[in-house]
């Protein structure tokens, strides 16, 4: 009953490659190529992140340097971590640094002056005696050894996602499900140390509480008059004037109440009408 | 969607032995179900809620364990999740010892009678020094996500005692130092400390994992795979260079030996030590060190028995360095959480015996010596790290050596309890120090190793001075006018501090039931 | 060119990073730098998953990468409220704690 463009797609979601034979592991001149590109390139990421003196700049050269080893694992023959590197590594967890960079330690640049003596010589001695140990037992430990190569694990049974993923369900199933322990305690600890509670302060109120208030308390319900019209003079300290003529004292304010009167006499004086005259001269309406 | 069905390979699901592993299923359920509640509840509620439900789960996991160690099941050990977990002999004593030295550990941190509101801060996000922060010291509410994190501490230490393979111990290192570093920076007081503690800690245990891992990544190209009898058996006979095996070996244990505070990757301990709220101290001191060293056991047993002959000198020498290191720098410190964290350091260099007393013969004698040496240091830390506690001015704890002097006459009870701790800590008899002493040197002689145990002796004696000038300063000195008081315990810290004065006592007098029962079995290879 | 030199590569790589980790001030620098350590891992287990013929090499680099993240989460957290307390994440100022 299905539809054929239905069939379609399940044929061609279910296509497996070819699945291949055993083949010796040989290093392509593309893979040389890719390498020699990418592996300096890697190097120098490192390096520029060690040597950086701003922080975000040693961010910007980390994420150099893991976008190449993305690009390694893929013509490794490890496609789909490949792409985790670039999507998960580089793209959620080097951004989440730059973000705290950009919050917390932007300003802070190394200084110069060393708190240990001689720290940053011994250090350097110790990476480069580390390196050259390394280097030379792990140089010398694999010449006799063959690579076998995944081309046999990436081409059958569901390719390289599909062998993962039966791997991660048969013999690494309890590292899978540690693994949620551990990110349940990373949720956990991010919102101890940056949430702070509501701890028993009175929320504020509402609107509707308000207006209950209002109207309990018998006060004035309208909302208080503004300063006068703004015809005769446009200064906020301008009281408004009721149907009498009389100022209305609620559209006064304290603050404006407590300035001195003398500055603000001539606005009084207007409103009242004693204010100061125009003279012939002036240009009148025609009320004249 | 026939054709993907049927095209679909059926994954065969592992075989489960869902009663060996019981114990670390209840405690990760009850780890989940903690943060639920956490989320559920309203504020008012959690702490006592939160109680029950981790001391149900100790007690609950316990009587699960107790229920499959009793039941039929192979004497050689099971090995279930697809070879990831090995619920040996040693496995089950190390899951009890941890259980119960938990149990201890959660009681000195619910207590909330010695600090009104507990050693845990209220809200750790206010920034220390800001109002609202001094508002909050004296509030009675405590952060108590701290059950569900140590909750899922204990979980990884279990797992990380019973993995059977490299990835398994990986992924349980880092489970259950995460949630160690962010129980350090919660105290309620001396926040600085603290925080700067758990930057500490966190800074130096990522750099360890890093070695441990690379130290995997080495093994698995040498061995192929990362389970620990596979490189056993890759050791015995392959194509691939020693060269490999070594470095590899080297990185591993340069991680599992920072994790166990043994010197020189010690650098750590004073510091996260003393800036630690005391409880988490206690859990820190006692737990950690027994998951660790069940780490250390069961690595040198199982993966590298064939060739001990080539990393036994490197191993010796790292232990001495330790015991020279607890020994010697613990006479310089002024502050007891300090002096009590090198003395902890020397103990890892006895530990480390132990550990390495492998004879030619196959027959590893140091397993069982240092699976006994592991309880009894336990018990006797998590009650030493409850004394600390009680003794208190206005600004808290009173940790500085001066402010100790003449608490026997304030206190004779609390002194004379402290007292004994110590000598159990220094070896003398009738404690469980010296019978943990005597079995690890007595496996090390059987070994091979004569010239460590003088050493050892040695540092002995050098580390008693240290014990026995706390003991002199709290009986023969006259108590500062305006000293500090000793707090009178809630029902907490009592149970705890009596119940690692105890055992103690217990196996220091009867001591053959723990030690015949550590001595059953050995690590499923 | 063989597969080994994806590896000198990675150990050259996993050096600088822990020269790194001793050598920086900036806390968060210096957890970039056991970020990079925990790369040149990974490029370890992809290059000996190819040599040993066998995925668990990328299953262990993939667990790898979930604990990374999982560590970020935490450690970051931690150094953002040091730094919120103190205005700095130097780790010379966290000298409170000492001999």
């Amino acid at each position: 009953m299905s539809l054929p463009a239905v069939d379609v797609l399940s044929q061609f979601l279910a296509q497996q490659p070819e699945p291949v034979q055993r083949v010796v592991d040989t290093v392509t001149t593309g893979e040389a190529i890719a390498f020699w590109v990418l592996g300096p390139l890697a190097l120098a990421g490192a390096l520029g992140m060690l040597f950086a003196r701003n922080a975000v700049h040693s961010a910007l050269w980390l994420v150099v340097t893991m976008l190449s080893l993305g690009v390694l694992y893929m013509i490794q023959q490890a496609p789909f971590l490949g792409f985790v590197q670039i999507i998960v590594y580089t793209g959620a967890i080097m951004m989440l640094f730059l973000f705290v960079l950009m919050m917390v330690g932007r300003d802070s640049s190394d200084s110069v002056v060393e708190v240990i003596r001689g720290q940053r010589l011994a250090a350097a001695l110790l990476g480069i005696g580390f390196a050259v140990l390394m280097v030379g037992s792990v140089g010398r430990a694999l010449t006799s050894v063959q690579s076998k190569g995944l081309a046999e694990a990436n081409t059958t049974n569901g390719g390289n996602v599909g062998n993962i993923g039966t791997k991660l369900f048969t013999d690494y199933l309890f590292a899978f499900e540690l693994t949620s322990a551990l990110l349940i305690t990373a949720a956990l600890g991010a919102m101890i140390l940056a949430f702070v509670g509501r701890d028993g302060k009175p929320a504020r109120k509402t609107q509707k509480e308000l207006v209950e208030e209002r109207f309990q308390e018998g006060k004035r319900v309208g909302s208080i008059p503004g300063p006068g019209v703004f015809a005769t003079a446009n200064s906020v300290a301008t009281p408004a004037l009721l149907p009498d003529g009389s100022v209305s004292e609620e559209s006064l304010f304290e603050v404006i109440e407590a300035t001195d009167s003398s500055t603000l006499s001539d606005d009084l004086a207007e409103v009242a009408g004693t204010g100061h005259q125009p003279d012939s001269h002036a240009l009148k309406g025609s009320e004249s | 969607m026939n054709l993907l069905v049927a095209q679909a390979q059926q994954i065969e699901a592992p075989q489960i032995d869902y009663g060996a592993i019981a114990p670390l299923l209840v405690v990760l359920g009850a780890a989940c179900m903690s943060v639920l509640l956490e989320a559920l509840l309203p504020k008012h509620q959690r702490w006592a809620v939160q109680l029950v439900l981790t001391l149900g789960t100790l007690v609950g996991a316990t009587g699960a364990l107790i229920f499959y160690a009793t039941s039929e099941r192979p004497a050689q050990g099971v090995a279930t999740l697809a070879g990831a977990i090995a619920v040996d002999s040693p496995s089950l004593f190390l899951w009890a010892t941890l259980l119960v030295l938990a149990f201890g550990s959660v009681l000195l941190i619910a207590d909330r009678s010695v600090e009104p509101g507990g050693a845990f801060v209220a809200q750790a996000a206010i920034r220390p020094g800001t109002i609202q922060d001094r508002a909050q010291a004296t509030k009675t509410g405590m952060q108590t996500e701290v059950f569900p994190l140590t909750l899922f501490a204990l979980g990884g230490m279990m797992t990380f005692v019973a993995s059977n393979d490299l990835l398994t111990m990986f992924v349980a290192l880092e489970v259950l130092s995460l949630p160690l570093y962010l129980m350090c920076g919660l105290a309620r007081r001396r926040r600085l400390l603290s925080q700067e503690a758990a930057v500490k800690y966190f800074l130096l245990g990522a750099f360890a994992s890093a070695f441990f891992l690379y130290g995997v990544a080495l093994l698995y190209g040498y061995a192929g795979s990362v389970k620990l009898s596979a490189i056993a058996t890759a050791a015995a006979g392959t194509d691939r260079s020693d060269t490999l095996l070594f470095a590899g070996f080297g990185l591993l244990v340069v991680g599992l030996l920072f994790k166990a505070a043994v010197g020189p990757f010690h650098s750590w301990t004073p510091d996260v030590y003393q800036g630690a709220p005391t409880p988490v101290t206690a859990f820190m001191a006692a737990c950690t060190k027994v998951a660790a060293f069940g780490g250390i056991l069961r690595v040198l047993t199982v993966a590298f028995e064939n060739t001990q002959w080539e990393w036994r000198g490197v191993l010796y020498g790292v232990a001495v360095v330790s015991m020279v290191i607890g020994a010697v720098l613990g006479l310089t410190q002024t502050d007891v959480k300090r002096m009590i964290a090198y003395s902890s350091v020397a103990h890892a260099g006895f530990l480390l015996i132990g550990s390495i007393a492998l004879t030619p013969e196959g027959t590893a004698p140091g397993v069982s010596a240092t699976l006994f040496y592991l309880l009894a240091y336990g018990f006797t830390t998590i009650a030493a790290f409850g004394i600390v506690s009680l003794v208190r001015n206005s600004d808290g704890e009173a940790t500085h050596l001066s402010q100790w002097a003449g608490l026997a006459k304030r206190s004779p009870i609390v002194a004379g309890v402290f007292t004994f701790l110590l000598l159990a800590l220094a070896g003398i008899p009738l404690t469980s120090g010296f019978i943990g002493k005597f079995v690890v040197f007595s496996a090390a002689i059987e070994a091979g190793l004569a010239p460590l145990v003088v050493i050892a002796l040695v540092a002995s004696a050098v580390a008693a001075f240290f014990y026995l000038r706390v003991i002199v300063l709290m009986y023969f000195s006259e108590p500062a006018p305006d000293g500090p008081t000793v707090t009178v315990p809630g029902a907490f810290t009592t149970i705890a501090i009596t119940l690692g004065a105890v055992v103690t006592l217990v196996l220091g007098l009867w001591p053959t039931f723990v030690l015949d029962w550590a001595g059953t079995g050995t690590f499923l290879s | 060119m063989t597969p080994t030199y994806y590896l000198l590569l990675s150990a050259l790589l996993f050096s600088i990073g822990a020269v790194g980790v001793l050598v920086r001030r900036n806390a968060i620098v210096v957890f970039m730098c056991v970020e990079l350590m925990l790369n040149a891992v990974n490029l370890s287990l992809v290059t000996f998953a190819r040599i040993n013929g066998s995925l668990d090499g990328q299953v262990m680099a993939f667990f790898v990468m979930v604990v990374a993240a999982a560590e970020v989460v935490v450690g970051l957290a931690i150094i953002m409220s040091i730094f919120r307390t103190r205005r700095s994440a130097s780790v010379d100022d966290s000298n409170l704690l000492k001999y």
